[in-house]
C-alpha cells in the first residue's frame, strides 16, 4: 500500500457511454476507498477550454500526477502541456503492454525523446503520468498500478515549492473562474464529499472526496466514513466536443511545415518563435491535414480514427509496422492532406488550392543527407526488433 | 531468357523481370489465358518482408475501380490495404496464398502471384517501371522515416 497519497485525475469519456462510466467510477471510488489517492474527475480532457473549471483544476495541481483519460498518453501529455499543466514524463507499465521485462519501465523517457525535438519548455520537476483508460476494462488493473505508481513516488523524488498542499480553488461553476491559481479551499485535510453528485450532472466543483491531506504531509488520513460515491465532475456538465491539433514537442523541429500548409490561421509562433496552436477552434472539424505533412509526425489529433494520427505510441503491433498502403496504390499522405484541405476550403465557400500552397518545402527538400539515413534505415529493417 | 532488371534499394537488389509489364503501384503483370496474373514485385516484396496475412474483402469476379480497396496483407514490417491497381475486374485469387502466404515471399514473380485481373488500361514495361522506382525512391524513404521516426 502506497506510503502517500498520489492525485489522480480521471478525464471521462465523451458521450455518456454507460461502461465507460461505470470504469472511470469503479477506479475513483476503489481509490478512494483505499486511500491510496486523492482522485478528482474532469470531463473529457481535450474538449476542455482553457479556462474550463476542469482545466483550471488541473493545473492548480502541484506535485505527482496520473491522469487517466480515454486517449492515447501522448494525446494526454501534450493537451495537458498546452494547457500549462506541465511535468515530465511518467512512464506507466500499462503503457507499455506489449513488452513485459518491466526492469526499465520506470524511467522517463523525456530525454530520449527530447534529444529529437524542440521540447516542451518550463517543465518542473515532477512527472506526469497519463494513462490511457483503453487499455483494459477491469479497474483492478488500474488500481493496481496506482497503487504502484503511489509506492513509487512515495520516496520523494523532488520537492516542490508551495507547500506541497493539494489545494481545491474556489471556481464557480463553468465560469470563467480564477486565472488557474488555486484558492486555498477544502484543503483543511477534512474533505467535504459532495454526495449529491450523480457522475454528468455536477455545475460546481463543490468536492473531490479527500480523506486527508494530500501530500505526504499529513499523517492524518483516515478510513472514510461516509459511503462513498464517484466524486463530482470538477465543472460537469455537457462540454461542447472540440477538434484541433496538438503538438508533440518531444517530436517537433519547429520546422514551421504546419504553419506554411494551415490555411485556417490555426497555428502561431510564440515569443521565442515556437510554433504553437494558437487558435484551436479555428481548425476544421475531422480534418487532420497538417499532421500529415508533419515531416516528424508531431501533430496529434487525439480523436482522429487512425492510431498513428491520435498519438498512438504503443498499443496493438500494427502501430508499429509500416503502413505501406500508400506504396500500393492509396493516395499518398500529402495527396491525401491536400484532398482534406480543400474539401474544408470549398465547405467554406473558398477555392480550393490544390498542392499549390503551402507545400514549397516538401516539395525541394530533396537533400542527400535525407537520403544517407533513409538508406542506413532501410538497410536496417531486418534488424528492427518490431 | 534476357537478364531481369536491378533497382537498387540501398544494398538490395529488387530484380524486375522483363518478361512481363507492370502497375506503378509495384505489381507485375503476366498474360494467362485471357487476363492477366497479378502479383508483388520484389520492390513491394523487399518492403514488406515475411508476409503473415492476406485477406480479401471482394469476391472473385467483381468490377473494381483504380485504387478501390480490395484487401488487407500484413507482413512482419508492414501492414497495408491493397487496393485495384486499375480499372478492371478481379477474376480470381490465387487460393494457396490464403493457406500459405509465405509463397509471397518464396517466389514472389510466380508461384506467389495474388490475383488474376483483366483490365484494358495501359501497363509499364520493365523499363517504365524502374523509371517509377527511381522517381519515387525518395518518398518511399520518407514515408518509412515518418512511420518509424527513428
Amino acid at each position: 500500500m502506497a506510503g502517500r497519497k498520489i492525485t489522480v485525475v480521471i478525464s471521462q469519456a465523451p458521450g455518456k457511454n454507460p461502461v465507460k462510466r461505470h470504469l472511470e467510477e469503479e477506479i475513483a471510488t476503489r481509490l478512494m476507498l483505499s486511500g491510496t489517492a486523492e482522485v478528482s474527475v474532469v470531463p473529457h480532457l481535450y474538449d476542455l477550454t482553457a479556462d474550463h473549471t476542469g482545466m483550471l483544476w488541473l493545473k492548480s495541481l502541484r506535485g505527482n500526477l496520473v491522469v487517466l483519460g480515454w486517449l492515447y498518453p501522448r494525446a494526454i501529455r501534450w493537451v495537458l502541456d498546452r494547457n500549462g499543466v506541465k511535468g515530465k514524463e511518467g512512464e506507466s507499465r500499462l503503457n507499455r503492454i506489449e513488452d513485459a521485462d518491466a526492469d526499465d519501465q520506470e524511467h522517463p523517457q523525456e530525454e530520449v525523446a527530447a534529444s529529437r525535438g524542440i521540447g516542451a519548455i518550463d517543465v518542473p520537476n515532477r512527472l506526469i503520468y497519463a494513462i490511457d483508460l483503453r487499455n483494459d476494462g477491469d479497474p483492478e488493473v488500474y488500481i493496481k498500478e496506482i497503487e504502484r505508481l503511489a509506492d513509487l513516488v512515495s520516496v520523494p523524488l523532488v520537492q516542490l515549492g508551495f507547500g506541497g498542499g493539494l489545494q481545491l480553488p474556489v471556481l464557480p461553476g463553468n465560469g470563467p473562474a480564477t486565472n488557474g491559481t488555486a484558492t486555498a479551499h477544502g484543503a483543511n485535510g477534512n474533505g467535504t464529499p459532495d454526495h449529491s453528485h450523480n457522475g454528468d450532472t455536477g455545475s460546481v466543483i463543490s468536492g473531490i472526496f479527500s480523506n486527508g491531506n494530500s501530500n505526504g504531509t499529513n499523517g492524518h488520513a483516515e478510513s472514510p466514513s461516509l459511503p462513498m460515491t464517484s466524486p463530482a465532475v470538477i465543472g460537469g456538465g455537457d462540454v461542447r466536443r472540440r477538434w484541433y491539433p496538438v503538438i508533440d514537442y518531444s517530436r517537433c523541429t519547429n520546422c514551421m511545415e504546419c504553419i506554411d500548409f494551415c490555411l485556417f490561421g490555426v497555428y502561431g509562433v510564440d515569443h521565442s518563435d515556437r510554433i504553437l496552436v494558437e487558435e484551436q477552434d479555428n481548425c476544421k472539424k475531422g480534418c487532420p491535414a497538417c499532421s500529415r505533412v508533419c515531416p516528424v509526425n508531431a501533430i496529434i489529433f487525439p480523436e482522429h480514427k487512425t492510431p498513428g494520427i491520435a498519438g498512438a505510441e504503443g498499443g496493438p503491433v500494427e502501430d508499429f509496422k509500416i503502413d505501406l498502403s500508400k506504396l500500393f496504390g492509396a493516395p499518398s499522405a500529402l495527396e491525401m492532406a491536400v484532398l482534406e484541405r480543400d474539401q474544408e476550403l470549398v465547405a467554406d465557400g473558398r477555392d480550393a488550392v490544390g498542392a499549390a500552397v503551402g507545400l514549397p518545402k516538401r516539395q525541394t527538400c530533396q537533400n542527400e543527407k535525407t537520403r544517407d539515413d533513409l538508406d542506413d534505415l532501410m538497410d536496417g529493417l531486418d534488424s528492427l526488433d518490431l | 531468357m534476357s537478364e531481369p532488371l536491378v533497382f537498387m534499394m540501398g544494398k538490395f537488389e529488387a530484380r524486375i523481370p522483363v518478361d512481363r509489364m507492370y502497375f506503378e503501384s509495384h505489381f507485375w503483370a503476366v498474360p494467362h489465358g485471357d487476363a492477366l496474373r497479378v502479383g508483388f514485385t520484389a520492390y513491394a516484396v523487399r518492403l514488406l518482408q515475411d508476409v503473415y496475412f492476406l485477406d480479401w474483402q471482394i469476391d472473385p469476379d467483381t468490377q473494381v475501380r483504380k485504387k478501390q480497396t480490395i484487401g488487407e496483407i500484413e507482413s512482419s514490417k508492414a501492414v497495408s490495404t491493397m487496393y485495384a491497381p486499375a480499372d478492371g475486374r478481379v477474376i480470381q485469387f490465387n487460393e494457396a496464398l490464403l493457406n500459405d502466404p509465405s509463397l509471397i515471399n518464396a517466389d514472389n514473380y510466380d508461384k506467389g502471384w495474388l490475383y488474376e485481373f483483366s483490365t484494358t488500361q495501359p501497363l509499364l514495361s520493365p523499363d517504365e517501371y524502374v523509371k517509377v522506382l527511381e522517381a519515387g525512391w525518395e518518398q518511399t524513404q520518407r514515408l518509412l522515416k515518418n512511420q518509424f521516426n527513428e
